[in-house]
């Protein structure tokens, strides 16, 4: 079922990329743990597919309605850079990666399938914005927030290390977030600012935060990107977040001015449910290393509405 | 045994890819050991240049003789006399042997050669022997491999003046790993280290994929894909493979490979010349090996008649008043080996099916290797095809060592101002790998004509309650039961965690990398835990290193199904 595939294969990735860290020294042993761990997590079904974590049309750099001849072109090119015979065994792991790729994009039945499978990805990535934050509170809700600007930031630790109540490393980007406001006493969440050599934790206004945070998850490049910019994320993500919320406030504005949106009637009761649902849906994804922060978590789950 | 002429460099056969690191890459030689000829060929900073010996030859014969104790093989040695080399004292053929057991019916049809080469029918490895002074010389064909390719290291040392190390060589299709085993064997054997083995029409498709690259930088345009089928017969092995070709990218799409090849020719035809031939030269007498290479001469000299002929006259002498006077025309040749020209049908039609093209999308065929000569197999491949004619623009001898050599060029990391190096090879897997499960049933992981790299893995569980080891035996080849299948290796696993049958997921993980060496990984990981129960295991396969067959049977006497495993219903 494509559903859970999308689901679950989030999941996999960050705690595959930890392993990597963890057994680093050993490459193939690490290898076999990121694979078995994976194994467990999902439908053996999709296993192949999704194991990379990557999108196959970014990874070929193609577009999603791109034809077979168009996929046999990225194709090659790809391979003429990253197979074995001209990359070396570096290139063993990626061009294993395009193998897979070309393999099911080739294939209409398989391709139908990814397609059906990154869909149900994309909602889960929030690809769609849904105007909440994706931190969440401890205490009561502040004007000012913690943002971290990961484009800036290098992966040091500090944070982590001097507030890992609130920041977490996503170790799949290799960069710091910030997973709980105020998660710890202000005296550690100031040292922790305050130790980051490039400067990239930022205070910003609670209003801003949504957008701010929605747009710095790294988006699925579409249409023809050149492979490796197959993630984006806005290069100033401060003024990317002016101009996306004054695009919302004008496309709020039509739809009030069209017509009643559904939205608009969704109650209370409605919005609550939804707002707890995507709580649930992140922390379901990163339950598996942060499991003893659960708690912390269930107590907040309201304070946020 | 006398004190071999050869150093053995290196004894581990399985030394993992070391690509050389010095600031000037030292570029790898392409060599094609044919089943009877063989040649050298490198890249030579702007094009691709076959080395002659010291007699100027660009195609040497494969053997080697043991007269006077001292072997020396055919890059140096000169014949006196074509009989020479049918004395016995000459080991050839040497590609057909390699690596293979009494019981296969390959080695038995080289009863009938000149030297000596006995079977026990057990599953072990053959006699093979050599006259030398009247005294049967014993030796194996990874010994005379290795002399042969000893000689042609000098020979390309001296002309090249440097040394050589890195090699890139070509194998038949139908070579198992066992086989391929047994050829970097006898590459270590002679201080050569093996940079690729290619399967021989996936070299001829690099080749063409250059030419092709060419062709588009002198007229603009033209750069789309094209699918070529590439058929290479020599004396030993007939393989066949369709590859798809654009921008000096030969992607190969499937491949097809037998044991048959002018030998089998041969053999036909000196046997419908001489009906009881096999039993007439069963003992090996002196004689009788006398005869059987007169025949063999005549024979050989008939079939190379019969391309450019309609009939051939043959006038033998064998002695023992043996005589054979007969006319042999085209028809009657091509009707002793029609099995052959059969075979070597189904071979091109499976491709073509397996690589899922129609002969209307074929651009080019290729017909390469000896017997391509042959008017029947020329009309054969152009009529599944439906084409009036070949391709033209290769040599079909040295198509395979040029490619051979330019594989060489791009993998030592050479690139080319022009772009003559601007290529790729992406290979498949020429027989699918799998293991054993429940009743010798064969369940393939990684599927034939699967691109490599690859890395495929399927989950597997026990068949016993609280079974606490399994035995995960890896076989290769097509047959759905085990005992059709060369065995590579296996992995015992043990102290899985008491469970019902059925419950332990055993993850057996199989990677190939480009170098085409085989990784087989197995863990257990128990429901419930994301771990694996106990360390997993990983073996570079084939391990098994002698007779094979023998070795399999010992395994299933001893552990029987005891061990067993079954996959798991979810089957991709």
């Amino acid at each position: 079922m494509p559903v859970s595939v999308g689901s679950i294969c989030q999941i996999s990735v960050p705690i595959a990329s930890k392993a990597q860290g963890h057994f680093g020294t050993n490459k193939s042993m690490s290898r076999w743990r990121q694979r078995s761990t994976v194994i467990r997590c999902y439908n053996r079904r999709a296993e192949g597919r999704v194991r990379a974590g990557k999108n196959y049309y970014d990874l070929l750099g193609v577009s999603v309605e791109s034809n077979a001849q168009e996929i046999k072109e990225a194709y090659r090119k790809l391979q003429k850079k990253y197979h074995p015979d001209i990359a070396g065994q570096e290139g063993h792991e990626h061009t294993l990666m395009l193998n897979e790729a070309y393999k099911v994009l080739m294939k209409e039945d398989l391709r139908r399938q990814y397609d059906a499978s990154i869909d149900q990805m994309r909602v889960r990535n929030g690809t769609t914005y849904s105007g909440l934050a994706y931190s969440a509170w401890k205490g009561p809700l502040r004007p000012q927030a913690l943002f971290v600007d990961e484009n800036a930031c290098i992966g040091c630790g500090q944070c982590v290390h001097h507030a890992c109540n609130t920041f977490i490393m996503d170790e799949a980007l290799a960069c710091a977030r910030v997973k709980v406001q105020y998660g710890d006493d202000e005296q550690k969440i100031e040292v922790s600012v305050e130790s980051c050599p490039v400067n990239c934790i930022h205070w910003v206004d609670r209003e801003e935060l949504p957008a701010l945070e929605f747009l710095i998850q790294p988006q699925p490049k579409e249409g023809y990107g050149i492979f490796g910019g197959g993630w984006e994320r806005p290069a100033n993500v401060f003024m990317a977040a002016k101009s996306f919320t004054k695009k919302l406030k004008q496309q709020d504005a039509m739809e009030h001015h069209q017509t009643r949106t559904t939205r608009e009637e969704e109650t209370p009761a409605q919005a609550e449910a939804r707002a707890n649902a995507s709580r649930k849906l992140e922390e379901e994804r990163l339950s598996r290393i942060w499991n003893w922060m659960k708690e912390i978590f269930s107590s907040n789950m309201l304070s946020r509405d | 045994m006398a004190e071999p002429a050869y150093t053995v460099a290196s004894d581990s056969e399985t030394t993992g890819e070391e690509k050389s690191s010095s600031a000037f890459p030292e570029i790898a030689i392409g060599i094609d050991v044919g089943t009877s000829k063989c040649s050298v060929a490198v890249w030579n900073g702007s094009e691709v240049e076959l080395l002659k010996n010291t007699r100027n030859q660009k195609m040497m014969r494969s053997y080697v003789t043991f007269k006077d104790d001292i072997p020396s093989g055919g890059v140096s040695n000169q014949l006196s006399h074509e009989h020479e080399m049918l004395s016995g004292a000459a080991i050839f053929n040497m590609k057909r042997l390699i690596g293979r057991v009494d019981t296969d019916p390959v080695v038995h049809s080289s009863k009938s050669l000149p030297f000596l080469v006995q079977t026990l029918d057990i599953g072990v490895r053959p006699f093979i022997a050599a006259l030398v002074n009247n005294v049967w010389r014993s030796t194996t064909p990874e010994e005379v491999l290795a002399i042969f390719l000893v000689e042609l290291k000098a020979m390309a040392e001296v002309q090249l003046k440097r040394a050589i190390r890195n090699v890139v060589l070509t194998i038949p299709v139908s070579f198992s790993r066992f086989q391929v085993t047994r050829i970097e064997r006898a590459c270590a054997m002679a201080g050569l280290h093996v940079l690729r083995l290619m399967p021989e029409p996936t070299a001829v498709a690099l080749l063409y994929a250059q030419q092709q690259q060419q062709d588009v930088h002198e007229n603009i345009g033209g750069g789309s894909e094209k699918i070529a089928l590439i058929f290479n017969m020599g004396a030993g092995y007939c393989d066949v493979a369709v590859t798809a070709t654009a921008g000096g990218v030969s992607q190969i799409k499937a491949l097809a490979g037998s044991t048959i090849g002018g030998e089998d020719i041969l053999q036909n035809m000196m046997h419908h010349l001489l009906p009881d031939s096999e039993i007439l030269f069963s003992n090996h007498g002196i004689n009788e090996i006398k005869s059987m290479g007169l025949l063999r001469v005549a024979t050989q000299d008939a079939i190379y008649k019969l391309s450019s002929q309609n009939s051939v006259q043959i006038d033998v002498d064998l002695g023992n008043e043996l005589k054979i006077c007969k006319v042999v025309d085209r028809e009657e040749f091509e009707e002793v080996n029609r099995k052959v020209f059969e075979k070597c049908e189904s071979l091109i039609i499976q491709c073509l099916h397996d690589a899922k093209v129609e002969t209307k999308d074929v651009t080019d065929i290729i017909a390469v290797g000896g017997c391509s000569y042959i008017p029947k197999i020329r009309n054969l491949v152009m009529s599944i095809c439906k084409r009036q004619e070949l391709y033209k623009g290769m040599n079909p001898l040295e198509a395979a060592v040029c490619g051979a050599a330019l594989e060489g060029a791009v993998a030592s990391g050479i690139s080319d101002p022009f772009g003559s190096l601007d290529l790729l090879t992406i290979q498949v897997t020429p027989l699918a790998i799998g293991i054993r499960v429940e009743e010798n049933n064969f369940v393939p992981i990684i599927p034939r004509n699967t691109t490599m790299p690859t890395r495929k893995e399927l989950a597997f569980t026990t068949v016993r309650d609280n079974q606490t080891e399994v035995l995960i035996v890896v076989y290769e080849g097509e047959g759905e039961k085990v005992g059709k299948n060369h065995l590579l290796g296996y992995i015992k696993i043990m102290g899985i965690p008491p469970a019902p049958k059925g419950v332990p997921e055993i993850n057996v993980c199989m990677d190939i990398d480009a170098s085409n060496v085989l990784r087989v990984l197995a863990g257990v990981v128990l429901p419930g835990s994301r771990h694996p129960a106990i360390p997993v295991m990983e073996v570079r396969m084939p391990t098994v290193d002698d007779g094979h067959g023998w070795c399999a049977e010992a395994l299933d006497r001893t552990y029987g199904s005891a061990l067993d495993l079954v996959t798991v219903q979810k089957k991709i």
